[in-house]
């Protein structure tokens, strides 16, 4: 018996042994596909934006969300909540620089996974007030940008455009 | 500062409230007069009791607005204030601008709040944007300027953007 189980273990120990690595391997490649898909599929047609409205950009976001151009048959609901709910920060427009704090406060607040579209020539890059005392160049400076969306203010095709940008993103993006 | 005499078609109210202003004597000079907008030079010394006339004898009841300009030329600041009038007959178009020149190295000017109470928020910004002190107002404390402002004010000829390369 106690001959016989050297060999043996020899020979059945490493062989066990990576058919439970590859096991582990397997099922994390079955599991994970799947449930990645399942998952940015759920997060792509439920974004929920923050709306902070800075500036008159958001005349143009109230255009999307209206019937004309209607943004939720794409999924983006209007939030009316919490914050702690949302998803996605839009910037509508120029941020100052007292607002940068409390535009960090807001992303900071929100749980993962979070996106920011910043629109408008103001939030990309400061716009015409770049040279002023007050205004931030940008709000990449503070939070971090996914979709940039040019224009003074941008037309709501483009922030359709933006939002189906933003779900290619989500759909391509890995879960941890 | 040149006195410019009124115009000969000058309308009756705004002749009526240079004419009275002549009851103040040397505290208050003519800058200029036209239609609808008249535009008074006072001394420091001069502005509270100027801005009780014109409340009172005049009838302007309310103050718009309150603002300041960098002479770096001359070494001066200069505040002004911008009266109105809803209750005064004929006055309602008038804007009234009463403005006192200071010197930049000593910014003190006394607060009219005791006499338009409506000033406080307007002196508050003036404060802070043009580095002017009111003396006698409340709550001078920051206002619009963000919370870790550590520079000169930023409406003044000298200042400077941070990061930014001087012109020529």
């Amino acid at each position: 018996m106690e001959a016989k189980k050297g060999p043996a273990a020899a020979r059945d120990g490493p062989g066990l042994s990576i058919l439970v690595g590859k096991t582990k391997q397997i099922i994390q490649e079955v599991i994970t596909d799947p449930v990645t898909y399942l998952a940015n599929w759920g997060r792509k047609y439920s974004l929920w934006p923050v709306h902070l409205e800075t500036a008159c950009c958001s005349i143009e976001w109230g255009a999307l969300s209206g019937p004309r151009f209607d943004a939720e048959r794409y999924g983006t609901l209007e939030a009316f909540g919490s914050l702690r709910q949302c998803d996605l920060v839009v910037v509508h427009g120029t941020v100052t620089r007292k607002m940068a704090p409390r535009l960090r406060w807001i992303y900071d607040q929100m749980p993962e996974p979070k996106w920011v579209i910043a629109m408008g020539a103001c939030a990309i890059t400061g716009g015409v007030y770049f040279d002023s005392y007050n205004v931030l160049p940008g709000v990449d400076q503070v939070v971090p940008v996914d979709v940039y969306v040019p224009g003074c203010p941008p037309r709501p095709e483009e922030l359709i455009d933006a939002i189906i940008l933003l779900q290619d993103k989500i759909r391509k993006s890995s879960i941890r | 500062m040149s006195t410019t005499p009124a115009q000969p078609t000058l309308p009756s109210e705004e002749k009526a409230i240079i004419d009275s202003f002549a009851k103040l004597g040397d505290m208050a000079k003519v800058a200029f007069a036209r239609k609808k907008r008249i535009k008074m030079m006072v001394l420091r010394e001069n502005l509270v009791e100027t801005a009780k006339f014109v409340r009172d004898e005049l009838k302007f009841d309310h103050c718009t607005n309150v603002t300041g300009t960098d002479f770096p030329k001359d070494n001066q600041l200069e505040i002004t204030y911008h009266f109105g009038s809803i209750e005064g007959d004929g006055l309602r178009r008038i804007i009234l601008a009463v403005a006192c020149r200071i010197p930049s190295a000593d910014p003190k000017l006394p607060s009219i709040i005791d006499v338009y109470p409506s000033v406080n928020y307007h002196e508050r910004e003036t404060a802070e944007m043009i580095g002017c002190v009111f003396e006698g107002h409340p709550n001078l404390s920051r206002l619009l300027l963000p919370e870790d402002w550590n520079d000169i004010p930023p409406m003044l000829k000298a200042y400077r953007l941070p990061g930014r390369l001087e012109e020529g």
